[in-house]
């Protein structure tokens, strides 16, 4: 699974979902897009993003303090 | 023994308010910033509800206090006679485009620097100093004449205060209390309306409880001031939870300790910073964060100032008029609470376009 991939790392709400949901309209649908942040808070806003956007969070992680989520592109 | 003094109370009280406030940011995530983000950017409206059920909670229990006889809310800042309008709009834009620069108003930014995040404190210090310079410093040779130009007497009119009800009741010529009463029930079971019949909502546990929690912060706050500080010689000034000039004023009363005197605001500012460390630390969430870049630290400078400035031109942030303000109903809060909401929406869409230009563009060429 190759898919872009996104460094939000260092930023905070709300700019790791402003570029997410940029990053998003290049990535073909069904492709996933990877995203890289250090915002604890981003572990609800990317939960809340997917849910609200109809898109699918295929992973969400956390690994030394940074937080790693996959978005596969729905709609 | 020597009973406590009064300005020790209401300090002690005011850290309190402050302790629970923060560590309930910390833990729910409770955020004016992001309401308006989750709206703008997704379509999610939990966190926005959140906001309106903290507004309805506070207006409902400073309203119970005020005709319980319990505390005078026409003594605080928010109800004056001077209709500070076109500050209120100014002030409130800069401000809400100010805190999506910044990811948070003033209260996230206290809440934050707690849980260990040193862009706040850069952010603090900015705010409080821009605040202090446009309250009292330089920069208030900007702020003087644009309240000169256009705030608005209402005695001249008549009007003995701002509270929407008092106004309405002037022009229909019914007795202004009862419509107050009328005003702050209609207002607050609107609001409670909106936010509970969402499903989604009512499922969302920490947005119901945060909401809760942050809409008795101010009540709890009248009370602190009204009633336990109300002192028969040296009664303590009717306020609550705000953030922007009390940030500018816990700068100046660390540099000016010896002497100086705690207050209420600067005691909050105190407690919100300590119960999000707590919160942080009971939660595994305490950590160091830093700039990411050039950009960023731009960011934040930027976005501080704006705060400081448009905070004290609005006389409050998101929770200052927000809130507290908006518990009161006073005509100054709902257009101070408008524009805070319009600047962030016009400053979520400068994050996104990269440019003031683009974001303008964006607001008014729908897609």
């Amino acid at each position: 699974m190759t898919g872009e991939v996104l460094d939000a790392k260092g930023l905070n709400c709300p700019l790791p979902i402003v570029k997410a949901r940029k990053a998003l309209k290049s990535v073909p649908v069904g492709g996933t897009l990877e995203v890289h942040a250090t915002d604890p808070g981003s572990v609800a806003d990317f939960g809340a993003f997917c849910r609200a956007t109809g898109n699918e969070l295929v992973e969400s992680t956390q690994h030394d303090n940074v937080y790693r989520f996959v978005i596969k592109h729905l709609r | 023994m020597d009973p406590l003094a009064t300005t020790t109370i209401v300090g002690i009280g005011g850290f309190v308010v402050g302790l629970v406030f923060g560590a309930t940011v910390q833990r729910t995530n409770f955020c004016t910033m992001g309401a308006i983000s989750d709206l703008v950017l997704m379509g999610d409206q939990r966190r926005f509800r959140s906001w309106l059920l903290a507004i309805a909670v506070a207006i409902l229990g400073t309203h119970g206090l005020h005709f319980s006889g319990l505390i005078d809310i026409d003594k605080s800042i928010y109800l004056t006679s001077n209709l500070g309008w076109l500050g209120a709009i100014i002030g409130g834009v800069m401000f809400g485009f100010g805190m999506t620069l910044t990811g948070g108003c003033g209260s996230k930014t206290m809440a934050r620097l707690g849980a260990g995040n040193l862009k706040s404190l850069i952010v603090a210090l900015v705010l409080g100093v821009v605040a202090y310079m446009t309250l009292r410093g330089i920069l208030a040779l900007g702020r003087v004449p644009i309240e000169t130009a256009s705030n608005i007497d209402l005695k001249a009119h008549g009007l003995a205060n701002q509270s929407i009800g008092d106004m309405v009741g002037a022009l229909l010529g019914l007795p202004g209390s009862t419509l107050r009463l009328v005003l702050a029930i209609g207002a607050a079971a609107a609001f409670l309306l909106y936010c509970f019949k969402d499903a989604d909502f009512r499922r969302s546990t920490t947005n119901v409880v945060g909401g809760l929690i942050v809409g008795l912060a101010p009540v709890a706050g009248w009370a602190v001031t009204g009633i336990l500080g109300n002192d028969d010689f040296n009664p303590t000034p009717l306020v609550s939870v705000t953030f922007v000039a009390p940030l500018g004023e816990s700068l100046q009363y660390l540099m000016t300790f010896t002497g100086s005197t705690i207050n209420f605001g600067i005691a909050v500012v105190g407690g919100v910073i300590v119960g999000s460390f707590l919160m942080a630390i009971a939660t595994g969430t305490f950590r160091i964060e830093s700039f990411a870049d050039r950009d960023d630290l731009v960011r934040h400078l930027g976005g501080g100032a704006l705060m400081g400035a448009g905070g004290v031109l609005a006389l409050g942030c998101t929770i200052g008029q927000g809130i507290t303000g908006m518990s009161t109903l006073a005509l100054g809060s709902v257009l101070a609470w408008l524009s805070i909401i319009a600047g962030g929406y016009l400053g979520m869409k400068y994050l996104e376009e990269g440019s003031f230009g683009g974001a303008l563009r964006a607001v008014f060429q729908r897609d």
